[in-house]
């Protein structure tokens, strides 16, 4: 089964972070659902970014799938790992 | 195959009574499955299979004689329960006398059939019947005059029958007599190996019902650090204020994410016991908590991880050992897995820990 390539660019904030979470809907569906999230192009993540790679994470695992995300900037790893959400998202 | 007359009338009573047998071996594993999830029980294994018109006419060839009616047959239908350890068979043997009817004078404890000084097929075989107080199907109601073989063994006991019947054996005469002393010499390691697992069970869970108490009574130094003892530790959530304070920089949720991780992490720090990490965390929290202060002040970030506070604990533990950038980037491959950042984020949070005088 192959997985599934998301490719994120921009800022994920409280101007758009509605919009994201309908954008991925369609990932919280489906069985097996490995997703890979392409984060190069990704400037900036808010707390709102935050919580909704958290519901997507959970979403996965529970469907016996794995979410990556690869290709982070040094700006963007910084929120997550001062949130200590590196430890919960895999990040490579 | 040739069958007798009378045999072939068995046959034809199983063919007319199949559906009912299937029906049958529905209720079965749907009662035996609603009893072991309430009683909190977890198997190896639960099957059921109707027998095959071929295997009914093989058995019919060979000892048909035996059998008045079909309803002679007690293995029709056959399930199975496979446990974790042999003294589980107990427990759910008294969980199935308790929910069928058990026809006492066809059932038999394999178990005690063998001569202290044999080894070999270990399980125990119940006759039942449904009772029509468990169910009833008005359009069947000869589903509770049915009775079906229930085997309950451990995974060890179906190992060793697995591979007995996959050598073509039905009984351990049919072995030349050269191959038993070796079956026999197997079986009775496999029996000794069902005991060992149990025995070293039963003391896990002695153990850790000891270390519980021994934590939560806050004789800390007296326990060592282990995954077991770190988890009942984790349990008075001893990192919580830390972890509030933390998040009260940003007015920030907290997330509760799993802490056992950073059982490695203390364990490489050199920590021996429970008391060894209270004393780095009561010693380094203020630092652990300036680091955060610095890091989150300002971003506008309102969620952070309960592990947190762990995080900044141990990268101060890290700095103050002076361990320098190579032990944060060594934390930092224990936490996150090896991975091409964490060079850079050692180095971050190297200039982060000289800004607030960290580094000794």
């Amino acid at each position: 089964m192959g997985k599934t390539l998301v490719v994120l660019k921009g800022r994920i904030d409280t101007t758009n972070a509605d919009q994201f979470q309908q954008d991925i809907a369609p990932l919280m569906e489906g069985e097996h659902p490995d997703i890979e999230i392409d984060c190069s192009e990704m400037s900036y993540t808010s707390s709102q970014g935050l919580r909704i790679f958290l519901l997507l994470q959970k979403s996965v695992n529970a469907r016996g799938g794995k979410m990556v995300l690869r290709r982070m900037n040094p700006q963007v790893k910084e929120v997550f790992d001062i949130t200590g959400f590196s430890n919960i998202i895999t990040i490579l | 195959m040739r069958l007798d007359l009378h045999s072939e009338m068995i046959l034809e009573e199983y063919q007319a009574k199949l559906p009912v047998f299937e029906q049958l071996k529905t209720v079965v594993l749907e009662q035996l499955r609603r009893c072991l999830d309430e009683n909190n029980i977890v198997v190896s294994g639960l099957e059921a299979r109707v027998k095959t018109e071929k295997s009914l006419s093989g058995k019919l060839e060979l000892k048909g004689y035996k059998y008045h009616t079909l309803d002679d047959i007690t293995d029709i239908l056959g399930a199975r329960i496979i446990t974790f350890y042999s003294d589980e068979v107990d427990l759910i043997s008294a969980l199935v006398e308790k929910l069928f009817d058990i026809d006492w004078e066809n059932s038999v404890d394999k178990r005690k059939m063998l001569e202290t000084d044999r080894f070999g097929y270990l399980s125990l075989h119940y006759v039942c019947r449904i009772p029509e107080a468990l169910y009833k199907d008005p359009n069947m109601p000869e589903l509770n005059q049915i009775r079906f073989e229930l085997q309950m063994r451990s995974t060890l006991q179906h190992v060793w029958a697995n591979m007995y019947h996959d050598m073509g054996y039905k009984s351990e005469v049919e072995i030349p007599v050269e191959y038993q002393r070796n079956m026999s010499r197997l079986a009775g390691m496999l029996e000794l190996a069902d005991e060992q697992f149990s025995r070293i069970r039963r003391e896990i869970n002695d153990y850790r019902r000891n270390v519980q108490s021994l934590v939560a009574s806050g004789n800390f130094n007296e326990v060592p650090l282990n995954g077991d003892t770190f988890r009942s530790y984790l349990e008075l959530k001893p990192f919580h204020r830390l972890a509030e304070k933390i998040a009260s920089i940003n007015q920030a949720e907290l997330y509760e994410d799993s802490l056992m991780l950073y059982y490695g992490v203390f364990y490489l720090l050199g920590m021996k016991t429970i008391g060894d990490i209270e004393r780095l965390k009561n010693e380094y929290k203020d630092e652990a908590f300036q680091l955060a202060s610095l890091q989150l002040a300002g971003t506008g970030l309102d969620i952070v991880a309960y592990s947190v506070a762990l995080q900044n604990l141990c990268i101060v533990a890290v700095l103050k050992q002076g361990f320098g950038k190579a032990g944060l980037k060594r934390l930092f491959s224990l936490i996150y897995g090896e991975n091409s950042y964490n060079a850079q984020r050692a180095q971050r949070v190297y200039e982060q820990a000289q800004k607030i005088n960290l580094i000794p």
